[in-house]
């Protein structure tokens, strides 16, 4: 009773001084954290099933790691080695992976690991329809061979095989869980940790302790990894400032506030942003179907001072769409198209639109500070940007059913095979109109049957698609990973967030 | 009393009824692209046709939401398309902590708002201006931006609280009050300051009406006067005020939650409404529901018994 006036006469006052002097200033370290035996984690998004065949990319992969194991490790810089596979061969025509396993392995529910279970994981990931199903589309079947041998059989050349096996699709669970309800809830696989399901709450925190046992030590460094889910930027900040989380995902503007409190940085590019001229036809818009208008588009913009203003100078200015570490990604294309002005206009009185030409884009929610000053660069060469209304949460269809004719988006640069079919084969989503040339079309299959050639042969693909200007790209994009001086970070090539091998204790 | 409350409860189920009806069929309307959604951007067609089928949205709208209904009515509210939780499981553990920090907060302000109106209507002058004032800085003040302000200061400059919740299984009631205090009190300015200008207003005009002359002529203490006589009078505006800002606050508690991380509806709505999780999002509506209804009914039984007027009319 006497409590409650006090309080609330207390909480009076101090945001009645609060707004009269604009608080603000550095935050010292918070409570004491727990011992360097402990790990917590800021993530994005709770894990929306446990069953390995719906796990993701990125920071929806992170997490799967620390109980299930992948056939195939990716190193930090990309490197594939062996993990529950310990060699791999192709056989001449690349149809054929033959994978030697590991016979030492147990999943936590006493299951054992052999080549069965790791038939039945490739058997249920393809048949479970999660989001990333398409890793394993080349795969016709896979044969046990001997007990600690399989054989994938594919239809087709597929040089992301490897590094799919190494992501969900190299995931193994236990062979007595798939496909079971409680899988799905609580995973059972072999890997690091396991689940204390008592101390976990769905979409607030996953605790997990290290498995007794474990056949890697050197992958299991600490005893226990807790995972706290904070979708709000704002609470990420404050719980990494006020040490409740030893590491999570910011952004530039938030990052300041990290670094006032002397967090570090592993910055990481993963994403392109930029406009993608989806209507190479001009099915919708005609101009869009002429060259040099793609072209200029590309020389309208100063994409230095872009990424200066909007994005604190957190990237690099790029003119093409693959990432570095695709193999694809070329020195020389890097500042194809400089900016510009003068040359966009000669390029538009050329192609016959002296008078303008009209481009149509939604509004994407995030990037509405980027719309603007793309748009007001456009407009100083003739080119009006029309925003329209905002993607709402079925944009992924509303792009499949050719509604856009240029959309602006952030993309991930992934693997030459993957980046292709995500944005420039007909499979693609970004590419609904289906714009294909027999150039190109070539191009795209000497990558497919390249082997260990794909990333060298994908330069080709990326040079057409930026000669050709299919995309507008403006720069890659740091991921901004921060974390405290209590542990060492690795980031991890082509994801967001480290995965979870990259931690350890600092010393 | 019995028959009132009948009726009451007769048409809160209409409104629940009809709200369901309404919101099922407004967002199952728009569900057309939601298989994609959930699959993600690398899925192909075939997936997606397989992922409609599985979540049975190939059957035609009255045939699914009557047998939501039939469902609903044995306590199945589905499960969620993107994590197969079962819908009414998440409420059941999401309901507590947001309830919790609701009546947390509506206590609090029922007593504060109390104290602060009736000294401001009985003493006027300098306290009466001062609460006013205080009144209009604390409704010009979002609830979240008091939040983020008690977290910069007493979370993290000070390290008095946890910046986002530590609730959990293994953690003890003490981290229930310690990662409650910041959010209700965010919570609470708002409703103090509004509460109290709305209770000192009905003290004023009751402490001016002829009956309060009258028992003060009679020699009556003014203490009793304001306790056994005006305040009974006043009781039905303060809650009435109530029960509007409890409703007002199931939107605002939703912002709070996810400054802090709290594990409560909030987090939950927001979640099922940007990923069109049509299960979840229902299911969110008719906990909404419930509570409006609820609260109101409360509301008119209170002002029934303090007030018999009501009851008759």
């Amino acid at each position: 009773m006497k409590l409650g006036p006090k309080t609330a006469a207390a909480a009076l006052a101090l945001s009645a001084s609060l707004a009269l002097t604009g608080c603000g200033g550095a935050a010292n370290s918070g409570p004491a954290a727990a011992a360097p035996t402990a790990l917590t984690l800021g993530t994005i998004q709770d894990v929306r099933s446990w069953d390995p065949a719906q796990a993701h990319v990125g920071h929806v992969l992170q997490p799967y790691q620390a109980v299930y194991d992948t056939l195939i490790l990716r190193e930090p810089d990309g490197k594939l080695s062996p993990m529950l596979a310990t060699a791999w061969k192709y056989n001449a025509g690349n149809t054929k992976l033959t994978l030697d396993l590991r016979s030492d392995v147990t999943f936590s529910d006493g299951a054992k690991f052999d080549a069965e279970a790791a038939k039945a994981n490739m058997d249920h990931f393809k048949t479970a329809n999660g989001p990333q199903m398409a890793q394993l589309a080349s795969v016709k079947d896979v044969t046990v061979v001997d007990a600690d041998t399989i054989d994938v059989n594919l239809t087709a050349p597929d040089p992301a095989l490897e590094y799919s096996l190494s992501q969900a699709a190299g995931l193994m669970g236990s062979p007595k869980a798939l496909g079971t309800e409680g899988i799905k809830t609580e995973p059972v696989g072999s890997g690091p940790y396991v689940m204390d399901k008592a101390a976990s709450v769905k979409d607030s925190q996953t605790v997990f302790t290290a498995r007794k046992d474990y056949w890697n030590k050197d992958l299991q460094k600490y005893q226990k990894l807790t995972f706290k889910v904070l979708t709000d930027l704002t609470a990420r900040t404050n719980a990494l400032v006020s040490g409740q989380v030893d590491a999570t995902l910011l952004d530039p503007k938030n990052g300041k506030q990290a670094e006032g409190a002397k967090m570090k940085l592993a910055a990481n590019e993963v994403d392109w942003q930029g406009l993608l001229l989806l209507d190479r036809e001009g099915a919708k818009n005609p101009a869009l179907a002429n060259v040099k208008v793609r072209q200029a588009i590309n020389y309208a913009f100063d994409r230095k001072t872009i990424l200066d203003q909007v994005m604190l100078g957190q990237g690099t200015p790029t003119s093409q769409p693959f990432g570095k570490a695709s193999g694809a990604w070329m020195e020389e294309l890097e500042n194809y198209y400089a900016y510009d002005p003068a040359k966009a206009k000669q390029l538009l009185k050329e192609a016959g639109f002296e008078k303008g030409v009209i481009l149509e884009i939604p509004s994407v929610p995030g990037f509405e500070t980027q719309i603007s000053v793309i748009t007001q660069q456009l407009a100083d060469v003739g080119i009006t940007l029309k925003v329209g209304a905002a993607l709402t949460n079925t944009y992924t269809a509303d792009i499949a059913a050719q509604k856009f004719t240029t959309i602006f988006f952030s993309l991930f640069q992934g693997q030459p095979t993957v980046a292709m079919d995500q944005i420039v084969s007909t499979k693609a989503l970004y590419n609904p109109f289906k714009n294909k040339t027999p150039e190109l079309e070539a191009k795209i299959a000497a990558v497919r049957n390249g082997g260990a050639d794909a990333g060298k042969l994908a330069q080709e693909v990326n040079k057409y698609v930026v000669v050709q200007a299919w995309f507008a790209p403006l720069f890659r994009v740091n991921q901004m990973y921060y974390h405290n001086s209590k542990v060492n970070v690795t980031p991890q090539i082509q994801q967001a967030v480290p995965s979870i091998y990259n931690y350890s204790p600092a010393k | 009393m019995i028959r009132f409350i009948a009726k009451r409860l007769g048409s809160g189920l209409v409104v629940l009824f009809v709200v369901s009806a309404l919101t099922f069929f407004l967002l199952y309307v728009s569900s057309g692209s939601i298989a994609r959604n959930i699959l993600g951007d690398q899925a192909t067609a075939e997936q997606v046709a397989m992922k409609e089928q599985e979540l049975g949205l190939d059957q035609p709208l009255p045939v699914r939401y009557f047998s939501w209904v039939a469902d609903a009515l044995g306590g199945n509210l589905g499960a969620s398309w993107f994590t197969s939780e079962p819908v009414a499981n998440s409420l059941a553990t999401r309901i507590p902590v947001t309830m919790t920090m609701v009546f947390a907060a509506m206590i609090l302000i029922a007593v504060c708002a109390a104290l602060i109106g009736v000294i401001a209507a009985v003493k006027r002058g300098w306290v009466d201006r001062v609460v006013q004032v205080g009144a209009i800085i604390g409704d010009s003040i979002p609830g979240f931006v008091i939040g983020v302000i008690l977290v910069t200061i007493l979370a993290i400059q000070l390290g008095l609280f946890p910046a986002t919740s530590t609730i959990s299984p293994e953690a003890g009631p003490e981290a229930w009050v310690y990662s409650m205090s910041l959010p209700v009190i965010a919570l609470l300015v708002n409703g103090v300051t509004g509460g109290a200008q709305q209770i000192r207003s009905a003290v004023i005009k009751q402490l001016e009406r002829d009956y309060v002359r009258t028992l003060r002529s009679r020699g009556i203490g003014e203490r009793e006067i304001l306790f056994r006589h005006v305040l009974r009078s006043a009781a039905p505006a303060g809650l009435t005020v109530l029960s509007l800002q409890l409703i007002g606050m199931l939107g605002g508690v939703v912002i709070i939650e996810q400054i802090f991380a709290l594990p409560g509806m909030g987090p939950l709505a927001v979640t099922a409404t940007g990923q069109s999780d049509l299960p979840v999002v229902m299911g969110v509506v008719m906990y909404t529901v419930v509570v409006v209804i609820v609260v109101n009914l409360l509301v008119d039984i209170l002002n029934g018994w303090l007030n018999p007027k009501v009851r008759v009319s």
